[in-house]
């Protein structure tokens, strides 16, 4: 055991660094790279971050204004939370409202490739934001997660462009009530 | 022909012959190892030394044993879990009985009770739950785990722990781990060698499907499966939550699945592979166990006595593949500078006390190796300022005029992170001392 | 307020039963027929010397469930077993070892069985115990043994066909010997699942074709929906059949024009869409490597075809014939069996099980294929449908273990690990240590094996009994020290290297009665001080 240490000692005199000692209270890798992703974030003028706890900068929440496109005039949340893994594991985010669009379910999950089977530790939360901001522009119908959406989508553009301002409105499509994300721009 | 004693040559019958095959060992030094130390003061010291166990589970219940049987007399042993039956088939401290007790427990006093003069202390609970003192009490840590989150968080406490003013800091921690004829054995020694951050690349992550493949065109009976795990259930939530052990909801799933893929005209939905997709269980076996678990206790002996070289500052990892012949692979990894947590480890910086944020800030911008414009500041749990995002700025504004002891609780030795946009590449960590 | 409790949840269906529960994990490597030969498996172990190995190998037999273990040991429990050996205990102490370990190995696991012999000290007769006995399923013994025992003992197995392990663990060192009844073929070898694609794009079968030209035949018409989800196979069969046109008839199977190959399939790719491309023409650029190939027999199958069949052990045996069969099928036809599995990729689920199900009816009309000859081959009219099944699906990586006697001596072996040592070292020279291969274990089987009957011989004695087989022994540094280790364990086991030794030895055995994964050929020798194995046929 004694040789480990004379090795360390040795590797300490090479480095020239200087030792701290002492009971520690350490950043954890996760919130490191969080702070770093946070202070790097490019959001525009039609996002913005929330955080309940500024604190916990693990947890906070993304707002959304697409300023084009169909969902343009729409207030849209977003949860994001990461774990300790991070950025081994992608964040996990859901959409808080009840919104009708073919790659957001009912329930706020999003079908975005790199929030799951693409995801790699070199993406960042920038990735994310931009990919969200994507899905608003441009709604895929190819592999959906919400179906009926997606089959408006694909057999007639304006249909689908009036069912997405009647669910925004908080108007019901084929039973199902969607949540009024409209908001009042007065600029 | 020469007479073969039915017991070997340890015949004699006093409790000082108990040794006798190990003593072989450790009181002769060999041709491979140049600094071995074969004194009875040595021999003393090992007897005090105090070994801590992660894991009481296929691996733990073989190094419990392992450990036992090469002299260790003070062993302590982690483990959160309780008794499943699947565990039967490898975990041999464990009897049908013992189902739903905790492992750490029962195996703890299984080995106590075979050995004589062993003392194995339990631990029914999460590593997380110690803290630094816990840990600094032990020589060697010894991990049999079967989850990543839990590695790189003693990894990371381990390293955290080394201090330059305590020899006794340094741990260190050898790691093993299997899956099915597979299985590897690692030996770190914290700051000086790859760590298990180092070395997160060499786990293959788990092969994610698409949501929306799971939503739209299932084709697989994993497709399925999956499907009722996590859009189902999320629909329907038929219980409060989801327990992955509960027959009841695995059935509940199996039953989703095996609906989805009728409908879809897929083969292969089964009660056993629904168990295995939602708690991506890995095949394990007895024999592998013992492999690696022996393995990764030969190299504690090694360490513990020089009794030969140890893996470790050369050669630190070794895979070992039993399902097409046999094959081992002994090598070296390097120590990666970026790594997140033995790369960059934080230096030291002396700070008044009584100084405000502000002034600490204002201090990064004159001092020559840093010159930071723009810097962001966080302490483990706290944000004490963040110039980007605009909220979170306008919410930490306030602490810039709070005191850092005092105002904001800092205290000595608490790490803190300093990045800035203008070096988007580097994260600078500090170790705060008050001057 | 009255609450009227009712049962909502469904009864478990298909649950697994307590058995399935205990051996879960095990059951998803070697499923039901694994477990089965298991259970029928009726083992001996011969133990001597400080004797843990053997007792460890047998923990990780019963734990997985074999069916009966017996214990032949005439040692009583000393002192310096209780050092080493956990199947004892403070109570065992001038007890009869076998029974000692044997009862608290049957502990375990309720549902095997144990036995041991001698039943009393000083009346162990070997030879009796073995023609008394029921017929053993495979033979473990340890070193060192008296030369009788081991007589007895090979004498027996060669009689009634029974496989053979030796052991041995001194100090840091051990090694384990293999020795099965001729040769040993495997079907269900497990290859990593990457490996077994075979999607036979360069020998369509006529409804595959018709498959891919149905909807490929007017393909620029296709919706944007449906030109992304056509199967990669049906896209590189399309490719193929264009690249062919403008080619003289040739498939792109040179690196050079896979290269260009999977350009021309990019090219083909829609990008009209805000991603710029399309998954499935990625996914078919990326097959390409890997699956657009000619038919190559892997080397384990090609023994298995020229194996020349001698013994009336092995004309007996399904296995040959339906080899034969698929030998004929082979030579009929150019290519194996399909195996019939199809990888996922991007389609619409109606659309990949339709190719899936013509992927899985070509593979049953070649196993009714293979089935036909065997049963009309000498020898194959009870061939089992089950068995060509398994046959068919795993062809390729059929291996034959043991299929030739040794072709060296020690002493060349010797001089072969002496050069490879010293190519080695020179390598690490040349490389300034950035290269280093592995030293040989050889060295170590070598001082092991002797001290086989004796097993406290001090290193000059090992050097000497080396050197009557091996000259060159005499004076090389490296042997020397490796006696020198030997001599230091004194006869002596450390537990950690007999733990791992056991935990080897079972594994092999497991793969030995299951006929599942690849058992060693033979020999392998495991250094605990560089913490490496090697395996030699010996």
């Amino acid at each position: 055991m004694l040789k480990i240490w004379s090795m360390k000692k040795e590797q300490q005199k090479a480095e020239n660094a200087d030792g701290a000692g002492g009971k520690k209270k350490k950043v954890t890798a996760a919130q490191l790279r969080v702070q770093k992703d946070l202070s790097e974030l490019s959001l525009g003028t039609t996002m913005k971050t929330e955080f309940p706890d500024p604190d916990d900068i693990l947890n906070f929440i993304l707002e959304i204004k697409p300023d084009e496109g169909v969902y343009h005039g729409g207030r849209f949340t977003f949860t994001f939370n990461m774990n300790q893994n991070y950025p081994h594991e992608p964040p996990k985010v859901r959409c808080q409202q009840k919104i009708y669009h073919p790659n957001i379910d009912l329930e706020g999950k999003v079908c975005l490739n790199i929030l799951r089977e693409d995801w790699k530790p070199v993406l960042n939360l920038n990735a994310v934001i931009v990919g969200l901001q994507f899905l608003f522009l441009e709604p895929n119908a190819s592999d959906p997660l919400n179906q009926e959406a997606a089959d408006d989508l694909r057999s007639s553009r304006d249909s689908f462009r009036r069912n997405v301002r009647t669910s925004m409105a908080g108007g019901s499509i084929r039973g199902t009530t969607y949540e009024r994300v409209v908001f009042n721009n007065k600029t | 022909m020469a007479a073969i004693s039915g017991g070997g040559g340890g015949g004699g019958t006093g409790a000082a012959s108990r040794w006798h095959y190990l003593d072989q060992i450790r009181r002769n030094p060999g041709p491979f190892n140049e600094d071995s130390d074969v004194s009875d003061e040595a021999l003393a010291a090992w007897d005090k030394a105090k070994v801590l166990v992660i894991g009481a589970g296929g691996l733990g219940c073989e190094i419990l044993k392992n450990l036992a049987l090469s002299g260790f007399k003070d062993i302590h042993v982690i483990d959160m879990d309780t008794i499943d039956i699947s565990n039967l088939n490898r975990q041999f401290l464990f009897r049908k009985d013992d189902v739903g007790k905790f492992k750490a427990e029962v195996a703890a006093a299984f080995v106590e009770k075979r050995v004589n003069g062993v003392k194995i202390t339990p631990h029914n609970c999460r590593i997380q739950e110690f803290d630094e003192d816990f840990y600094m009490q032990f020589q060697i840590v010894v991990c049999g785990l079967d989850s990543i989150d839990a590695r790189r968080w003693i990894n990371a406490t381990l390293v955290n722990m080394v201090d330059m003013e305590n020899q006794d800091s340094l741990k260190p921690l050898i790691d093993g781990g299997t899956e099915g004829f597979k299985g590897q054995t690692r030996v770190i020694f914290p700051t000086i060698t790859p760590c298990i951050e180092c070395q997160l690349d060499l786990y293959t992550p788990r092969a994610a499907v698409p949501l929306c493949t799971l939503a739209t065109i299932p084709r697989q009976p994993e497709h399925c499966i999956e499907w009722a795990h996590i859009i189902a259930w999320d629909q329907e939530k038929p219980f409060p939550s989801l327990d992955k052990d509960d027959p009841e909801h695995i059935t509940w799933l199996y039953q989703k699945a095996s609906a989805r893929a009728q409908e879809f005209g897929i083969a292969g939905v089964t009660y056993s592979l629904t168990q295995g997709v939602v708690k991506n269980i890995i095949p394990a076996i007895a024999s592998t166990n013992a492999i690696i678990a022996a393995s990764c206790c030969n190299e504690a002996l090694k360490i513990a006595t020089n009794a030969a070289p140890a893996l470790g500052f050369e050669e630190s990892y070794m895979m070992y593949s039993g399902d097409d012949s046999i094959y081992t692979s002994t090598f070296r990894y390097d120590k990666k500078d970026d790594c997140a947590v033995c790369g960059n480890l934080a230096k030291p910086l002396a700070v008044d006390p009584a100084w405000t944020l502000q002034e600490l800030l204002d201090s990064f911008a004159v001092k020559p190796d840093l010159q930071l414009k723009k810097p962001s500041i966080r302490a483990e749990g706290k944000t004490l300022y963040m110039q980007f995002p605009p909220g979170i700025e306008e919410q930490t504004r306030p602490n810039l005029d709070k005191t850092l002891k005092d105002g904001l609780g800092l205290e000595p030795g608490f790490e803190i992170a300093v990045t800035d946009p203008s070096f988007p590449a580097l994260t600078f960590q500090f170790i705060l001392k008050f001057a | 307020m009255t609450e009227i409790i009712t049962s909502q949840t469904p009864p478990i269906l298909h649950g697994p039963s307590e058995k399935e529960k205990k051996y879960d994990r095990q059951l998803r490597l070697w499923a039901a027929s694994g477990q089965e030969a298991l259970e029928s498996a009726n083992i001996l172990l011969v133990n001597s010397g400080a004797g843990a190995v053997g007792v460890e190998t047998l923990k990780n037999l019963v734990l997985p469930g074999i069916g009966k273990f017996t214990i032949v040991d005439d040692a009583v429990v000393n002192q310096a077993d209780l050092g080493v050996n956990f199947f004892l205990e403070e109570d065992s102490l001038g007890k009869l070892r076998s029974e000692c370990c044997t009862k608290l190995l049957q502990e375990l696991n309720p549902e095997v069985q144990g036995d041991w012999f001698p039943k009393s000290v000083g009346t162990l007769d070997l030879p009796d115990v073995l023609t008394t006995s029921p017929r053993y399923t495979l033979i473990v013994y340890t070193n060192p043994i008296r030369e009788e025992d081991l007589a007895t003992i090979e004498a027996y197995a060669s009689q009634h066909k029974v496989p053979v392990v030796s052991i041995h663990s001194a100090g840091f060192y051990s090694y384990f010997r293999t020795s099965l009844p001729g040769t040993f073929p495997i079907v269900d070898t497990h290859p990593e699942v990457e490996k077994t694609t075979d999607l036979r794009l360069l020998s369509p079968w006529p409804e595959l074709v018709d498959f891919a030209q149905e909807m490929t035949k007017d393909i620029d018409a296709l919706d944007d929906h449906e030109h992304g989800h056509i199967p990669y196979v049906v896209i590189l069969l399309y490719c193929l059949e264009q690249w062919r046109q403008s080619h003289n008839g040739a498939n792109p199977t040179n690196t050079k024009d896979k290269r260009e190959f999977g350009k021309f399939v990019l090219a083909k790719s829609r990008t009209n869409n805000p991603e710029g491309g399309e998954e499935n023409f990625q996914e078919a650029a990326a097959a390409i490597n890997k699956n657009i190939k000619l038919p190559e027999l892997e080397t384990g199958l090609e023994e298995v075809f020229n194996y020349q069949l001698s013994d009336e052990f092995e004309l007996q045996s399904t296995f040959w014939v339906i080899a034969r069969a698929v030998k004929d099928f082979y030579l009929k036809h150019g290519c194996l069996p399909l195996p019939g599995a199809l990888p996922d990729m991007k389609a619409q689920s109606s659309v990949y099980v339709k190719l899936q199900n013509i992927y899985k009816a070509k593979a049953r009309r070649d196993v009714h294929e293979v089935l036909e000859i065997a049963r009309a081959n000498t020898g194959g009219k009870d061939v089992d449908l089950a068995e060509v099944e398994l046959f068919c699906k795993n062809a390729r990586f059929v291996k034959l273990i043991n299929a030739k006697a040794p072709e060296q001596q020690l002493n060349q072996i010797y001089d072969t690990e002496k050069a490879n040592d010293a190519a080695a070292e020179a390598m690490k020279e040349e490389t300034s240590g950035a290269f280093s291969l592995p030293m040989s274990n050889f060295f170590i089987y070598l001082a092991l094996a002797a001290t086989s009957h004796n097993a406290t011989a001090p290193a000059d004695a090992i050097i000497t009994t080396i050197s009557s087989k091996i000259p060159n022994a005499i004076g090389d540094k490296r042997m020397l020290q490796v006696a020198q280790e030997v001599a230091r364990a004194g006869g002596g086991e450390l537990h950690n290297i007999s733990a791992l030794t056991g935990g080897m030895v079972a594994q092999e055995i497991i793969k030995i009665i299951t006929k599942q994964y690849v058992p060693i050929d033979n020999t392998c020798i495991f250094d605990g001080i560089s913490s490496r194995c090697q395996v030699l046929r010996l």
